[in-house]
């Protein structure tokens, strides 16, 4: 049915008078499921909207090959791919309706009337849509145009659906609404899309399967969790998560017969004893620059049993969430964020000890960015 | 076919077409280029001036420098021209020039008016002028002739056949240009005039230095446009200025084809001779041009 | 500049301004033309009060502009309505004080007393001469001018008396004075006794007296030579026979036309007339066919190469849309006559061509049709560029988004043009293409350079050509014609005025919606 398997898809805008030419698509593959909720994402410019557009047929190919449905489209029309794509300024029709707007497409595809009746006032009661089909898009909230440029898809009953940043234009209580009706829609049609954003948290809520990007390159394919907990490199781990993962730059040491993580500073540098799994990692780097990754929350303000290792800590700044408090802790060079779960406050300046679960660190090869295992 | 063929075949066509028609948009300039390198004043012949065919004879023409020609006998003679070109294209651009000047000033006033100033009559005002500026001036001569003549009677400099008297007919023609420099005072936000004058300067003075300077690109868009609006004007020149040394290049430039002595020659050197330079600024400003084209105005 | 020498400098320039306005107003006053000097003063007036009063602070910045208007656009318009009801032409030039000025100066040549001249060179450079008189058969008594100029002749009679010295040179010989003789006959000389005398032969000067005897009561005039009396009929702006005579009928014309109001009927003349009506309708109909091809085919030239050039896969945009524009950047009259020239039966190379490759000469300037042809050709020619710009500017707003996503809808580029970009544009262009309706409507260059309203109509009452639009119509009545015709080109002038400024409202009123 929908499956889309893409094989070293490349992207390459040749060079435009002042403009070099710019590779913005590297040789990416990537096979998407039958029914999946596949997210690209990633910075701007990592290449994850011209890859939806390539699978649109919006941008041409400029080497390998995209397959719909176990054939490739390579050269077919957008039309004739099966697709059907919401946009991010939803590019609405503004001189058509809403019932206009969405039959526009069925109508040029010579659908009987009724056909179109039955479709659109389909698409536009799942939507919420019915009492407003004869409104011109103007007259529409931001809510409601989204709502529009989703039915506009939903009719062409594609095999196929296409989001290109679609709640970016939305105030960010609007966005959290869309954001489960489309997860909805997608349980309830249970049609592949694919979805691209910038916004890790919409990432992370959305998708079955996360794809990760940057610079044209696919960093990390994954389900939410797998890419949350075990990041492949260090762009993944410091890119999912907010706060971000806290990364220290150092090297492996062997002081006194054990093995230590000794952070790379002037003065004050932090000096973490590695035992367990992590040391058994750490011990094949030996000598090597690598960098050693912990979540915020995997920081705890008292000791939990041996596997915790003490820091002293200055505070620099906290910020209250609620039921946590995020604490931004002077150590050694830099500055560690912990994810505290207290209800006490914490004044500037003050001194403190608090506890790295060190069971749940990462350990990356500096130089190639890689997850040590 | 794949879609990229049929793309790379509509691309080509797309080049076929378009040279294909700037080729015939463009022949009437090479042509009169042409034209004006090539002996004689009749279209005998070849059309491309090669060879013997080739004279600079219309150029010295047009330029005032004496040439010499074979006369009605057969004879060689020298030829000076008597038809003083230089001196319509100095005229027409003094012309256009101070002519365009006094309705920046004109219109700008007004236009800081009616952008910033609240005032009874001013809807009224600023559409009846837009309304009524809709009269063609060729239809106004007689009307124009009357006042000239009776201006000229009281201050002669600038009464008819005179050029300050044909640059105060054109005055009239400011609505356009209050238009359009009004719209782009209203694009300038007000706060700026108001921090100026909190900072102590007068009303006139906010006007002066601060929206002025901030305006700049439409008064360069409106002189370009009544410049060459005004350099091209024909009717009213032709009534106000009666004698050939007074005349401005529209005028004289139609001199040249009258059927009985036709000068097809001479016209074609006066046409690029006056041309080039005005197409030139065109060229030069279009990008500002443009926009001001595209906010309404018309030229004419 | 201290803020008190700027204000005093400020009233300086103001009073100095004043003054000179109310010095002008003086001179027009005392030069015959009080309404004028009038109106000078009240502007005067309006400018010292708006460059005094505070409260007139917002008219300073209006009032140059709105004077310049005032003067150059709304007198012009008011007082071409104003001649549209009078009779104004050629034949009716003079207003009716000049007419009765032209009668009460007409005399004629009294009895038959006659003087006999010798003409005597003073010499100089030119030569001035002095004309010795003497009463008729008495050679002693001399009257004498004073040297005078013959060549121009002066326009006032010449004083001659009696104590003016002769010179003692010998008057001219017979073949001298007979190149003199038509500026002797242009020449008058007034007797002490104000008994006018102008030259009636190569020896004489004769009397003259006033023709007619002016009765102010009616102003009418009677002729004291043979006692006819002559009234002015006021509508149709002549003196008129009062009474059958042998000389005339009653109500037969005399003497030269003057200005008067006579009412519409130029205006019903358009629509009575048969010599006017027949050339008026086809005039007026080839205006609104003109007007309107050249808006249609200018757009459809321009629009296709709009939407081409948006094309952003298309290479060397920037050129060929540089290159494209070139007609509109060459000055208007200097591309008109260049057309002109190359439409040239005879000598024109298009026709050179056309007989090259087909061997025909179309007739562009003599066979109507063709002509209109030829300025539907040029219009466009001139006017696509500007379109192309205009659409280009409105087609850059339409987000490309748009197109994609009627892309995936499976649209082409038909139905994109159609069914997307017209609808959507259309809104922005429409009011610029009411405008560019309302300027060909008015575009008198180009028909007057290019054709000048050319070939004539056969049978019309007034100049009318088969391409003549109403502009250049009116235009060639008023300034070109042999009987020029003011009053009724004023007439169509304001109804075009009527046509164009309710569409100019009509645009203005759309616009806003």
């Amino acid at each position: 049915m929908g499956s889309v398997s893409i094989q070293s898809l490349d992207k390459i805008y040749p060079a435009a008078g002042k403009n070099p030419a710019f590779h913005a698509v590297k040789g990416i593959d990537l096979e998407i499921q039958d029914g999946e909720f596949m997210v690209l994402v990633g910075p701007s410019g990592c290449g994850k909207s011209t890859t939806l557009r390539m699978i649109a047929g919006l941008e041409d190919i400029s080497g390998g090959t995209i397959s719909i449905d176990r054939s490739t489209v390579n050269d077919l029309l957008p039309k004739d791919r099966g697709i059907a794509m919401v946009f991010q300024n939803y590019a609405l029709y503004p001189h058509m309706n809403l019932f206009e707007n969405m039959a526009f497409g069925l109508k040029l595809a010579r659908t009987p009337k009724e056909e179109v009746m039955r479709r659109v006032t389909d698409a536009a009661r799942i939507l919420g849509l019915e009492q407003i089909l004869d409104r011109k898009p103007a007259a529409l909230s931001g809510g409601q145009r989204q709502r529009v440029a989703v039915g506009r898809a939903i009719v062409r009953d594609p095999k196929v659906f296409l989001f290109d940043e679609p709640l970016s234009n939305l105030d960010a209580k609007m966005r959290v609404s869309m954001r489960s009706e489309i997860s909805k829609l997608h349980s309830r049609l249970k049609t592949t899309m694919i979805y691209v954003t910038h916004d890790q948290v919409e990432a992370m809520t959305m998708g079955d399967r996360i794809c990760v990007m940057k610079d044209g390159r696919i960093m990390q394919v994954a389900d939410p969790l797998t890419l949350y907990h075990q990041p492949e490199n260090l762009f993944v781990a410091s890119f999912i998560g907010s706060p971000p993962m806290n990364l220290l730059r150092g090297r492996v040491e062997r002081r006194e017969g054990r093995l230590v993580f000794v952070e790379a500073a002037e003065s004050d540098a932090v000096f973490v004893p590695l035992a367990g799994a992590l040391a058994q990692r750490a011990e094949k780097n030996l000598g090597h620059e690598v960098v050693l990754g912990l979540r915020p929350e995997a920081i705890y303000d008292e000791a939990r049993g041996a596997d915790t290792t003490p820091l002293r800590a200055r505070v620099e700044l906290s910020e209250l969430m609620g039921s946590e408090t995020n604490v931004y802790l002077k150590t050694g060079a830099g500055t560690v964020i912990a994810r505290l779960h207290t209800e006490r406050r914490f004044a500037v300046g003050e001194e403190l000890v608090v506890y790295l679960a060190l069971a749940k660190a990462h350990l990356f090869d500096a130089k190639t960015e890689r997850v040590i295992r | 076919m794949k879609a990229s063929t049929i793309r790379r075949l509509k691309l080509t066509l797309a080049h076929v077409f378009l040279v294909g028609f700037l080729v015939l948009t463009l022949t009437p300039f090479l042509m009169i280029i042409a034209i004006s390198f090539r002996r004689g004043d009749l279209a005998i012949g070849a059309l491309v001036p090669v060879g013997d065919n080739f004279s600079l004879e219309h150029w010295k023409y047009v330029l005032g420098i004496p040439y010499e020609a074979p006369g009605a006998d057969g004879q060689p003679r020298i030829i000076r021209a008597t038809t003083p070109v230089l001196l319509w294209f100095w005229n027409s651009l003094k012309v256009a020039t101070v002519a365009s000047a006094c309705i920046i000033l004109l219109s700008g006033t007004a236009a800081y008016a009616f952008a910033r100033m609240r005032f009874a009559l001013r809807g009224l005002l600023l559409k009846s002028l837009l309304v009524l500026q809709v009269f063609p001036m060729v239809l106004a001569l007689v009307a124009l002739y009357a006042l000239l003549q009776l201006i000229g009677d009281f201050l002669p400099p600038f009464g008819l056949n005179t050029h300050p008297g044909l640059i105060l007919t054109y005055l009239g023609g400011i609505a356009i240009y209050i238009w359009m420099i009004k719209g782009y005072f209203d694009t300038i936000p007000v706060s700026i005039e108001e921090s100026a004058k909190i900072d102590g300067a007068t009303h006139f003075q906010a006007f002066v230095r601060i929206l002025l300077p901030m305006s700049a690109p439409i008064f360069a868009v409106v002189f370009i446009l009544s410049f060459i609006s005004h350099i091209s004007e024909y009717p009213i020149a032709s009534v106000v200025l009666q004698t050939e040394r007074q005349w401005t290049l529209a005028v004289g430039a139609q001199s040249f084809l009258y059927e009985q002595n036709y000068l097809w020659g001479k016209f074609a050197a006066t046409a690029v001779l006056s041309g080039l330079p005005i197409t030139a600024l065109f060229l030069a400003c279009q990008r500002f041009l443009i926009s001001g084209l595209t906010s309404g105005g018309v030229k004419e | 500049m201290p803020p008190a020498a700027v204000r005093i400098l400020y009233h300086t320039i103001v009073a100095g301004l004043v003054v000179a306005a109310l010095f002008l107003s003086a001179r027009l006053y005392l030069g015959g033309e009080p309404l004028v000097g009038a109106g000078v003063l009240l502007v005067a007036g309006l400018a010292a009060v708006t460059y005094l009063r505070a409260k007139a602070y917002t008219w300073r910045y209006l009032f140059p502009g709105l004077l310049g208007f005032a003067v150059f656009v709304l007198f012009p318009l008011g007082y071409t309505v104003y001649v549209s009801f009078t009779n104004y032409s050629s034949a009716n030039l003079l207003r009716f004080p000049q007419v009765v000025r032209y009668f009460e100066t007409e005399t004629y040549l009294a009895g038959d007393t006659r003087y006999s001249f010798a003409l005597h060179r003073v010499g100089g450079e030119p030569a001035t001469y002095v004309i010795a008189l003497s009463p008729p058969g008495d050679e002693s008594i001399r009257y004498a001018t004073t040297p005078v100029a013959l060549d121009p002749p002066p326009a006032e009679p010449v004083p001659v008396a009696a104590d003016n010295p002769v010179p003692d040179s010998p008057p001219l010989a017979l073949r001298e004075v007979i190149p003199l003789r038509g500026l002797l006959q242009a020449l008058s000389l007034e007797l002490p006794d104000e008994t006018l005398l102008t030259n009636t032969g190569l020896r004489e000067f004769g009397p003259r007296l006033p023709l007619w005897r002016h009765n102010p009561e009616d102003d009418s005039f009677t002729n004291v030579q043979n006692g006819a009396r002559i009234v002015p009929d006021h509508s149709i702006g002549r003196f008129v026979h009062a009474t059958d005579s042998e000389i005339a009928a009653a109500g037969t014309p005399y003497g030269p036309g003057f200005r008067t109001f006579i009412g519409i009927s130029n205006y019903t003349r358009v629509f009575t007339d048969k010599g006017i009506q027949g050339p008026f309708i086809r005039i007026f109909i080839w205006t609104i066919v003109f007007a309107l091809g050249s808006v249609a085919l200018s757009l459809a030239v321009g629009m296709t190469l709009a939407v081409l050039l948006e094309w952003k896969q298309l290479h060397g945009r920037k050129l060929y849309r540089t290159l494209l524009v070139l007609p509109y950047a060459v000055p208007a009259f200097i591309s008109i006559l260049i057309f002109k020239g190359l439409f040239n039966q005879n000598f024109g190379e298009i026709n050179l061509l056309l007989n090259a490759l087909f061997g025909i000469r179309p007739e562009w300037f003599a066979d109507p049709l063709l002509a209109k042809v030829m300025i539907l050709i040029v219009n466009t020619w001139l006017g696509f560029p500007y379109m192309m710009i205009v659409c280009t500017g409105i087609l850059q707003s339409v987000p490309d988004t748009i197109y994609e996503a009627s892309a995936i809808d499976g649209s082409n580029a038909l139905h994109d043009f159609f069914k997307l970009t017209l609808p959507l544009i259309w809104q922005p262009l429409f009011p610029l293409l009411v405008a560019s309706f309302a300027f060909n409507f008015n575009n008198f260059l180009l028909i007057y350079l290019l054709t000048g309203g050319g070939p004539d109509m056969v049978g019309a009452a007034t100049v009318a050509g088969q391409t003549d639009i109403l502009v250049s119509y009116t235009f060639r009545i008023a300034f070109r014609d042999t009987a020029q015709n003011f009053g009724y080109a004023s007439a169509i002038a304001t109804i075009i005025f009527v046509i164009v400024a309710l569409l100019a409202w009509w645009n203005l009123k759309h616009q806003k919606t």
